[in-house]
């Protein structure tokens, strides 16, 4: 193995590779060819095999077939060290850091320091990995990728987690180092980021490379076709088109409320702090916010799933809860499709017979949530683990419609999914509040274009407390400004 | 059905492999102490399966006490619950069904033995509830203390029979015989198959038929698959799941000693059990958790035990050999179960 | 997995062990079978060793085919004893009090077979316990050890607290009183026949409450009572060690001066020729000094450090046990024994 020289590497090409993983067909055939000082970004609906594609540069997956050169020459990786060798440096997606990992070393530290400054990525430096939230896990993700200060740079969905703010200025460190010749790698679907920063675009489908562009070249519906196909709707722009009812809308029979309800996390901190709110049928619900607020603590006293010390919940029987770490806490990984259904509805009267389970209405029900919600899998015994995100996420939504009679507490339901996937959601959404006699939904997201796409009311969760916004307020940068007070009076 | 069966095939594999990686490693020590492996292999096969006499009263006897304690090991490990206590509970059990199987002298034998193996179950239940209260209400790892009330549970049939229930010659340590009434008949007469062997299958079977059919079985497997998903997808009360999971493994491993007792033993001595708890978790982990299997890999670990007994007696080989030989079988099945498992991530 | 499966892989297997028939090896042309279990290591240099080498002499003089187990749990002894009987084994020697019941339970579903218990406490038609008389022996060494004391302090260091161990004790006592009616004499039991730490540790306390004669009954661990005298004779201080079960005073010629012997090979050989002769069945067979079983041996690598008086004194009582005019004290254990019940 030679050590590649710094500088030198900051070039990749993989040509026509082919990766499965079992029955899965991952990689069909995927081209990509970063140059040094570009920031080039892989775009692709989840399950196109963006993911499968860094882990292939990144040395943790071996290819089936293709070819891998980078700084010019055939490489074989076969560890994640190998790469690193080469240069390559990778900052994982949501499943980045296994098991406990602090930045504690004075050295480190104070480059850290430094670069949270320059990047305005801020996280607790003598916290254990293993008990930072999601968006902080990606903070101190993309922090150690950067620490490493690699050629070539790869970063996998960065901005799924960030503010607004911090955003920007990671886009900003990134075009610093592209411009210093280095090559940066962004995987991503969010076609507004892309064409704001990439300078060229790689577009994955189906496991195959379907346009390779400059970004002059190329503009939003461009991409949208590469990456679906078919023509689907900006979310955005769906939203804005529903958005004229703004909170004229008539209320139902408020189904769940909460009244001075205090909480306090594992460590003592008040998450919840006096919050009152009341919900109705037929009324969606935002409540905004920069994650870490206690709208995660929220979503759950609301949904039934954690009681407060103090203050009064009226929970509904018929609550469904769509909760933001699908894979942790929304699916069982190891279970079929037939028994994450179960999972949620096990419990109901229709599904029991005395003490058993009655499994064959089960898998009747999870036929039809597979169908109606095209849940693409071989068959409802496949085990959801080997679904790709957007399809779990399809199995999670469909089943707890299955369950929310009288209320839907949807958490961060389109974080990480593809364009297709997030307007399907937002259907759903809509869907559901528009229906005669259908359930109150608290839609709780730290996607402030969706929350004030949706909403009939929008609230904004900070430190803990519950504010409302009215009329006056609401426009993007009047929530904006909420939200991110919330956030500096935290840090 | 799809995963299971791929899970079932993984399973096999791993079991075959690990006897394959025994089969080797022995088959060297043997050759380098100065036995002809060939020998000790037949002795062994022999011993356990060469005669009827062979397998229905020595490997199936001797497979009971592992399958019990396997179903324990298992069920608690379905719930994601850690218990390494199963050789303390087995002598808890064991120590209450002497206690009552001395005491209903005279009885009718359908009072006396129900009598001995709720007994037994229950007392292994006790033995568990400590570490269960220990983890839900302070949160101490049940590994560290379920291990402890091995020793405990250990010694104290030691002093049980140094003390309150030594034989009432009051010569040696060991109780008396526990009324006749209160003993096993056999199964099959003429052999020593006694009805627990009947018992632990049917105990497998309602196992499996409870893990599969019935709402709190699959509460126990979705909380021992992913506790968080199982609290918030499943609204399902993980303290419970485990309390009543851990209670139940230790019902299963207390009638495991019951039945030795009232099916093999007669009496309680020291050192009753050779560790079969501990054995116990590497036939659950064989049979991937999965009660049915648990059958098949406590009867192939019983007839390890007789090959063994049968070794020493036809081949002449040393009960120290014997003891490294299962030790390696031990090894090798984790081993290859820890190898699966890596593969089942990476697919 | 499928309940059907289950059953078929279960009815297979017995199907498998049926066809399997009854290829027992009958001995070939032995004249009969004997068979040993042990509940310990055959390499402890004392009561299993002794065993063993019975069990190889019944095969070197009377031609018998033999083989030994050990077994390892209380489960196993009804197995065993199963296991050789129904492959055809006629006498079967099962070397502890602790198979007393499992022989019984054999005795009546294996008729035509002989079990023989060593210090067994029970007794039918073809179940006989083998009683040593190592009072007999004991009684010899605590007469030596009171002789050779400096300090007038002795010691006892046993396994478990059971009658033959205790006998052992009591006349070991009561052979040291007959010397220095002035002795002390320490005891304390491990609770195990293996444990050699627990042992050694029972023995170093002794020491140093002043013992300088050591006897032990613990059988394998008996290693931890020699290392500890060993190790205070190097520390300088006067310490010896007296052997057990089996002549011992080759297994540290340093430190044992001398052994109270049980012949086990002799004893064996005697029971298995009664047995040819149809005499074995239905009482226990007591096994002491007048029968040549049991004796005790000084060491001759350490005979200089015995007064010739004492020696003297110890051939002359031995000569009054065999002739019957000295009754050494026992605890009595075998069902039929006055204070038995």
């Amino acid at each position: 193995m030679t050590r590649a020289p710094t500088g030198h590497a900051a070039s990749a090409r993989l040509t026509g590779v082919h990766r499965r993983f079992g029955p899965v067909v991952a990689l069909a055939g995927a081209d990509l060819d970063v140059r040094p000082g570009e920031i080039h970004a892989v775009l692709g609906e989840n399950g196109a095999g963006k993911s499968t594609l860094l882990g292939v540069l990144g040395g943790m997956l071996r290819p089936d077939a293709g070819l891998l050169e980078i700084g010019g020459a055939p490489v074989e990786l076969r560890s994640p060290r190998d790469a690193w060798a080469h240069g390559v440096g990778l900052a994982l997606g949501r499943r980045g850091i296994a098991g406990a990992w602090r930045l504690r070393y004075a050295r480190v530290r104070a480059q850290a320091g430094e670069l949270m400054r320059r990047t305005g990525l801020d996280v607790p430096l003598d916290a254990s990995t293993e008990r930072l939230g999601v968006g902080d896990r990606q903070r101190v993700e993309i922090l150690k990728a950067l620490l490493r200060d690699p050629p070539l740079l790869a970063l996998d969905e960065p901005t799924a987690v960030l503010t607004p703010g911090e955003v920007l200025s990671l886009f900003g460190l990134l075009r610093d180092l592209a411009g210093e010749g280095r090559a940066v790698i962004l995987v991503g679907h969010k076609i507004d980021e892309v064409l704001s920063v990439a300078d060229r675009v790689t577009v994955l489908r189906h496991g195959r490379t379907t346009l390779e562009a400059a970004r002059r070249e190329v503009d939003a519906a461009a991409l949208i076709q590469a990456m679906v196909g078919r023509d689907v709707d900006d979310p955005a722009a769906v939203g804005r088109r529903s958005d004229g009812r703004g909170s004229g809308r008539t209320r139902g029979q408020s189904v769940a409320s909460l009244d001075a309800v205090r909480l306090r996390d594992a460590t003592g901190r008040v998450v919840l702090d006096d919050v009152d709110l009341s919900v109705s049928r037929g009324e969606l619900v935002g409540i905004a916010g920069v994650e870490g607020n206690g709208q995660r603590e929220l979503a759950q006293v609301l949904a039934g799933r954690l009681v407060p010390e103090a203050g009064s919940v009226r929970v509904p029987e018929g609550v469904g809860f769509i909760p933001q770490d699908r894979t942790r806490e929304g699916l069982v990984a190891d279970f079929d499709l037939v028994e994450n259904v179960a999972l949620a509805l096990h419990g109901e009267a229709v599904f029991a017979n005395g003490p058993f389970v009655r499994w064959d209405a089960l898998r009747e029900r999870a036929e039809q949530v597979r169908e109606r919600f095209d849940v693409r899998s071989t068959g409802v015994r496949q085990r959801v683990g080997t679904l790709s995100g957007g399809n779990q996420q399809r199995l999670v939504v469909g089943r707890e419609l299955e369950r929310a009679r009288d209320l839907l507490v949807a958490e961060n339901p389109t974080r990480g999914l593809d364009v297709a996937a997030t307007a399907f959601v937002h259907a759903e959404l809509r869907r559901l509040r528009e229906a005669a006699d259908g359930p109150a939904v608290v839609l709780v997201s730290t996607d402030l274009d969706e929350v004030m796409a949706l909403s009939d009311r929008v609230l904004v969760m900070t430190r803990g407390r519950l504010v409302t916004v009215d009329d006056a307020q609401r426009t993007r940068e009047g929530v904006g400004a909420l939200m991110l007070g919330g956030r500096d009076a935290v840090a | 059905m799809q995963w299971l069966s791929s899970r079932l095939a993984g399973q096999v594999i791993a079991a075959v492999g690990a006897l394959l990686l025994t089969a080797g490693i022995s088959a060297v020590m043997l050759r380098l102490g100065g036995y002809d492996p060939l020998t000790a292999a037949r002795a062994l096969v022999g011993g356990a399966f060469g005669s009827s006499n062979a397998f229905l009263s020595v490997t199936l006897v001797r497979s009971v006490p592992l399958i019990l304690t396997g179903l324990a090991v298992a069920l608690a490990f379905r719930a994601g619950v850690w218990n390494i206590g199963a050789e303390g509970q087995l002598y808890a059990g064991a120590i209450a069904a002497v206690w009552v199987g001395l005491s209903v002298e005279g009885m009718s034998p359908w009072v006396a033995i129900p009598g001995v193996l709720l007994a037994a179950g229950l007392a292994g239940a006790v033995w568990a509830l400590v570490p269960t209260l220990m983890k839900l209400h302070l949160g101490v790892g049940e590994v560290i203390t379920t291990i402890l009330m091995n020793f405990v549970g250990i010694y104290f049939a030691a002093y049980v029979v140094h003390g309150p229930l030594q034989e009432s010659r009051g010569v040696f340590p060991q109780t008396d015989q526990i009324a006749a009434t209160a003993q096993l008949p056999a199964l099959l007469p003429g052999t020593r198959l006694h009805v627990g062997f009947a018992l632990a299958l049917a105990l497998a079977m309602g196992l499996a038929v409870f893990l599969r059919r019935t709402r709190l079985g699959f509460q126990v497997r979705a909380v021992g698959a992913s506790s968080e998903a199982a609290r918030v997808a499943g609204r399902i009360d993980a303290r419970r799941v485990i309390l009543l999971s851990f209670l139940g493994s230790g019902v299963l491993a207390g009638l495991a000693g019951g039945v030795e007792v009232a099916g093999v033993t007669r009496a309680l001595y020291e050192g009753l059990s050779p560790g079969w708890g501990y054995t116990a978790i590497a036939v659950a982990l064989l049979a991937g958790l999965h009660p049915g299997a648990v059958v098949l890999t406590g009867v192939l670990f019983g007839a390890l035990e007789a090959g063994a007994g049968a070794m020493q007696r036809d081949a002449g080989i040393p009960a120290v050999w014997v003891i490294a030989i299962e030790a390696i079988i031990i090894l090798a099945v984790l081993a290859m179960d820890q190898l699966r498992r890596r593969e089942v991530r990476r697919v | 997995m499928t309940r059907p499966t289950h059953t078929l892989l279960v009815a297979a297997a017995i199907a498998f062990a049926a066809c399997g028939g009854a290829d027992d090896n009958r001995g070939g042309d032995a004249p009969f079978r004997a068979a040993l279990l042990t509940a310990g290591p055959v390499s402890d240099a004392g009561w299993y060793a002794g065993a063993y080498e019975g069990l190889l002499l019944l095969r070197d003089s009377l031609g018998a085919a033999v083989s030994h187990q050990q077994t390892r749990t209380p489960a196993e002894f009804d197995e065993a004893f199963f296991s050789y009987a129904s492959s055809g084994y006629d006498l079967i020697f099962a070397h502890g009090f602790e198979y007393q019941d499992a022989a019984i339970r054999a005795g009546e579903r294996f008729p035509e077979t002989t079990f023989v218990v060593s210090g067994g406490g029970r007794v039918s038609a073809n179940v006989v316990p083998l009683v040593f008389e190592l009072e007999e022996g004991s009684y010899l060494a605590g007469m030596l050890a009171a002789g050779v004391s400096e300090s007038g302090v002795v010691g006892m260091v046993g396994g478990v607290a059971i009658p033959p161990v205790e006998g052992t004790f009591r006349a070991f006592e009561a052979g040291a009183r007959a010397v220095d009616p002035a002795v002390r004499i320490l005891e304390s039991f491990t609770g195990s026949w293996d444990d050699v730490g627990a042992a050694k540790e029972a023995a170093v306390a002794q020491l140093s409450r002043g013992a300088d004669v050591l006897i032990h009954n613990v059988d394998a661990a008996s290693f931890g009572v020699f290392q500890a005298v060993r190790e205070a004779r190097t520390a300088g201080r006067t310490a010896w060690a007296l052997g057990m079960n089996r002549d011992q005073n080759d297994v540290a010629p340093d430190v044992i001066i001398g052994s109270a012997v049980i012949r086990i090979p002799d004893a064996f050989l005697e029971v298995a020729e009664a047995w040819r002769a149809g005499e074995l069945g239905g009482r226990p067979i007591f096994a002491g000094q007048a029968e040549d079983v049991i004796d005790f041996v000084l060491n001759p690598a350490l005979r200089g450090q015995v007064p010739p008086g004492l020696v003297a004194a110890i051939d002359a009582a031995r000569d009054r046990i065999r002739s019957g005019s000295l009754t050494v004290p026992r605890v009595p254990f075998v069902e039929g024994e006055p204070g038995v019940q």
